[in-house]
């Protein structure tokens, strides 16, 4: 039982991602699209799983607040507002489902075998590196190291995501809103 | 701590996993669900590589794509309820208007 725990959270990492693709495979896969939302949800918590794992904390709670708070709901609401069950007996697939099924499969096949020694060669199997702050001598929240590249090194592409935002934001309402207001 | 591999690996699966979904489904929602998808494996990269390299620059450029995945979601959702409202369909195939 001990052991089992602890090779469990060992491997904390792997069973996070392949519970990721799991929900993203739901997601793909399920005929209700309330159901691809959860899986989507599902996926989207266990991705901010492996971001924990990775410590990167502050990105795994943003990750938790931004998709699990945020875009999941909207999501949800716009299922709700949009008619869907109109459309059961129809084929929830389109008709180049195999083509399509067929060349990803390949595409797989091509770039992890161009990329096999990338993968699985030996260099890749070392663990990852500890992370920068302690390396660097200073010991800094993760939030805080976080910051400082954001406010420092990336303050331009930081300014011109506020601007896209709004511009999202003025765009999204202009084309949800009806004609007759 | 996890390897470089276990990460890439994942991270390809769940791109791989978006873009099958974006080629096969009819909904206009599980696409925009799949797009969302692959962002969050090239988020997954961007962090694991910041580990890799020791620097903190590829998390503070995750968090920007997080908020460039908020806003093309906002967007395509507009886009989605307009065209319901519009032609009272969200599956793409329904929606042929620059068909000749």
């Amino acid at each position: 039982m001990e052991n089992l725990l602890i090779s469990l959270a060992q491997n904390l990492f792997p069973i996070f991602g392949l519970l990721a693709v799991g929900g993203a495979a739901l997601m793909v896969a399920s005929r209700q699209a309330v159901h691809s939302v959860l899986g989507f949800l599902f996926a989207m918590l266990c991705v901010a799983g492996c971001f924990l794992t990775l410590e990167a904390e502050f990105l795994g709670i943003a990750q938790l607040l931004v998709y699990a708070g945020g875009i999941v709901v909207l999501f949800l609401f716009v299922v709700m507002l949009v008619e869907l069950t109109k459309y059961k007996e129809k084929d929830i697939f389109q008709k180049q489902t195999k083509v399509a099924l067929l060349a990803v499969a390949g595409g797989l096949l091509v770039v992890g075998g161009a990329l096999r020694n990338a993968l699985f060669g030996p260099a890749a199997k070392e663990a990852l590196t500890l992370r920068p702050e302690i390396t660097n001598g200073a010991v800094l929240g993760n939030a805080q190291a976080v910051s400082r590249g954001l406010f420092a090194d990336f303050l331009l592409p930081f300014e011109i995501l506020s601007i896209i935002l709004l511009v999202a934001l003025v765009g999204a309402v202009v084309l949800a809103k009806t004609e007759r207001v | 701590m996890p390897s470089p591999n276990a990460v890439l690996i994942i991270s390809f699966l769940l791109f791989s996993t978006g873009v099958a979904g974006i080629l096969i489904r009819r909904n206009a929602l599980v696409i925009l669900m799949c797009a969302e998808l692959m962002l969050n494996a090239a988020n997954l990269n961007f962090i694991a590589f910041a580990r890799h390299s020791g620097s903190v620059g590829g998390q503070a450029f995750a968090l920007m794509v997080m908020g460039f995945a908020a806003a093309e979601v906002a967007v395509g959702l507009a886009i989605v309820v307009a065209l319901y409202r519009r032609k009272a369909t969200v599956q793409v195939d329904d929606i042929n208007l620059l068909k000749g």
